[in-house]
């Protein structure tokens, strides 16, 4: 399979003045490098979906902003879709689909309709294939009953759907994604990542997503790269991944009883607050439902929620295992 | 139309549309700023009264400079309105999703915003340009050299300042001052300015050339008046260009204090 991403010891330092400490520091600052990126190298193949996962500041957005294009390295190479993204942007714009979650590039008081026109103006597409394409876009993401009214009118998952179109128009064969399910509800996430899975395995785009949300990673991608103070700590499939790492799941069980006592194997109780009970379950040993059945049958609960291990903690794990190898 | 003036074109337009979806927002902020141009007008007006010329300036002069003014701040307002908080626009990181996309960046960013107020003072400028500035059909071409010229100065200025953003995280403030100090001084007389003030305007604040210029030109035509007019456009965008582009490597380069996340 041809390489759609080539990235070869690939680091960017940024540089900035900070006040040193005392008076006089104010008026002579001291020089500050740091590096968000750290002499990274990986392969992406052609049709394949990776997400690079990390906390914040371990240097996600910017190695996908270098290899749009957007930034310069300071040192290492890369190629995109045999381009060089920060030499060739212009060329290469026109074959990779970029979405932020935080940013949006629709016009909030127009429809999307109208943001949607104005992208094919941008990428000089044929009026009949942008027809076309949208037709497509819009049946498969239900956009229909969306597309004219004002942006600022949709809800977040439906303006992200509308984002990801936007982004999928002039039919790119590399869609880059920050953070894509940001801030959405479960239903809008679920959409989402069905949706950009199933466009990319029909349609053979490659996809490159960061995000926070463990579920993201293990339901739309083959491959995860797990990135830290600007290295790469694990590069492995996704399946590996889950059965190492995501197979834990926190049961957060809110009671009349200041504490549930649970005795299962795999399920282990974490420190909480009185009259929440907090059990880290270790799915490849207890069930989920089993976890809970043996919590109802205690009686006096009020509240449960299933939640997974936030991503600070599940890179922290990763870490602590790449560094005892 | 080309490509990418079409694309300009749309996008302003698209821009245009968005300022006038909340209808009542936009009917007070141009009916707002156009009493208030008028008013002003006004004050110069009671002040000619009384004085007839101000170092060899009448009414129909301040007038012409009056409306210049009006018509330009309008127009680049109106179709080109994301000049006004383009430092803000930098330092937010809005030039990310731009890069990403193949076409034009200071074009895009300039006229992805239309500011309603500018409406006021556009119409209220040329009504005082048609009614007060003894102007007849033959000046019109003039004229419109004079609102292009004065435009490119005043917007290429703009950029110019904003593009300080790309070194300093605090111009965006610094930045909307000296865009409304070029206005402030061009509102002025040319006559009352001299020594430092008068360099001041026709060189940091191009004040002078976003309005006195032209007015020469449109009352006293000749070569040398057009050479300088057009001298000075070509100057200023050139600058602006330099400029931005000075900046963008920064950015992209990550030197820039505008940068977001890691």
């Amino acid at each position: 399979m041809s390489s759609a991403v080539s990235v070869q010891q690939l680091t960017k330092r940024y540089s900035f003045s900070r006040a040193a400490k005392g008076f006089g520091g104010a008026l002579a600052p001291e020089k500050v490098t740091i590096e968000a990126v750290c002499d990274i190298s990986f392969e992406i193949s052609a049709g394949e979906r990776v997400a690079i996962i990390g906390p914040n500041g371990a240097g996600k957005s910017t190695t996908l902003k270098m290899l749009c294009g957007i930034l310069e390295p300071s040192a290492g190479g890369a190629r995109v879709l045999g381009l060089v993204p920060w030499r060739e942007r212009k060329a290469l714009a026109y074959r990779i689909g970029v979405v932020f979650g935080q940013r949006s590039q629709l016009w909030g008081e127009l429809p999307a309709r109208e943001s949607f026109a104005l992208l094919r103006r941008v990428y000089d597409q044929d009026a009949a294939v942008f027809v076309r394409r949208l037709g497509e876009l819009s049946e498969r993401f239900g956009l229909a009953e969306l597309m004219d009214q004002p942006v600022h009118r949709l809800s977040l998952g439906q303006r992200m759907r509308c984002e990801i179109t936007a982004s999928l128009l002039h039919g790119p064969a590399l869609l880059f994604l920050d953070e894509p399910t940001i801030g959405l509800d479960v239903t809008a996430k679920a959409a989402i990542r069905d949706f950009i899975r199933e466009h990319a395995r029909d349609h053979g785009e490659t996809v490159l997503l960061t995000s926070h949300d463990t579920r993201d990673i293990e339901l739309v991608c083959d491959r995860v790269i797990v990135v830290d103070e600007g290295r790469i700590v694990v590069d492995q499939p996704t399946d590996q991944l889950r059965r190492t790492f995501l197979a834990r799941k926190l049961i957060i069980l809110r009671s009349q009883a200041p504490r549930l006592a649970i005795d299962m194997p795999g399920v282990v109780a974490r420190p909480s607050e009185p009259h929440t009970t907090v059990l880290e379950v270790d799915t490849r040993t207890a069930r989920i439902d089993q976890v809970i059945a043996e919590a109802l049958a205690l009686g006096g609960i009020d509240d449960i929620t299933i939640e997974d291990p936030p991503m600070e903690e599940v890179v922290r794990e990763i870490y602590a295992v790449a560094r005892r190898r | 139309m080309t490509g990418p003036l079409r694309l300009y074109a749309i996008q302003s337009a698209a821009a245009v549309r968005t300022s006038m979806a909340d209808r009542a927002n936009f009917l007070w902020q141009a009916g707002g700023m156009f009493v208030n141009d008028v008013f002003m007008l006004a004050l110069w007006a009671l002040f000619f009264a009384g004085f007839r010329s101000v170092g060899g300036w009448r009414l129909p002069d301040m007038a012409l400079l009056y409306g210049l003014i009006m018509a330009i701040v309008g127009a680049a307002g109106v179709f080109l309105g994301g000049y006004r908080d383009l430092a803000a626009s930098l330092l937010k990181g809005e030039l990310d999703a731009l890069l990403t996309q193949p076409r034009g960046l200071i074009f895009r960013l300039l006229t992805r915003e239309s500011i309603a107020s500018g409406w006021g003072d556009l119409v209220g400028g040329l009504i005082v340009l048609a009614a007060f500035a003894d102007l007849g059909w033959r000046d019109l071409p003039l004229l419109a050299i004079g609102v292009a010229v004065g435009l490119a100065v005043y917007v290429s200025a703009s950029v110019t300042f904003a593009a300080m953003a790309f070194w300093a995280a605090g111009a965006r403030s610094f930045a909307r001052d000296l865009t409304d100090f070029t206005i402030l001084f061009s509102s002025n007389p040319p006559s009352i300015y001299h020594g430092a003030a008068k360099l001041v305007a026709f060189t940091l604040l191009p004040a002078g050339f976003v309005v006195v210029t032209p007015v020469g030109l449109i009352r006293h035509p000749s070569v040398a008046a057009f050479a300088l007019s057009l001298g000075a456009a070509g100057l200023y965008t050139g600058l602006a260009a330099a400029a931005f582009h000075l900046g963008l490597r920064r950015y992209r380069r990550g030197q820039s204090p505008t940068l977001g996340g890691t």
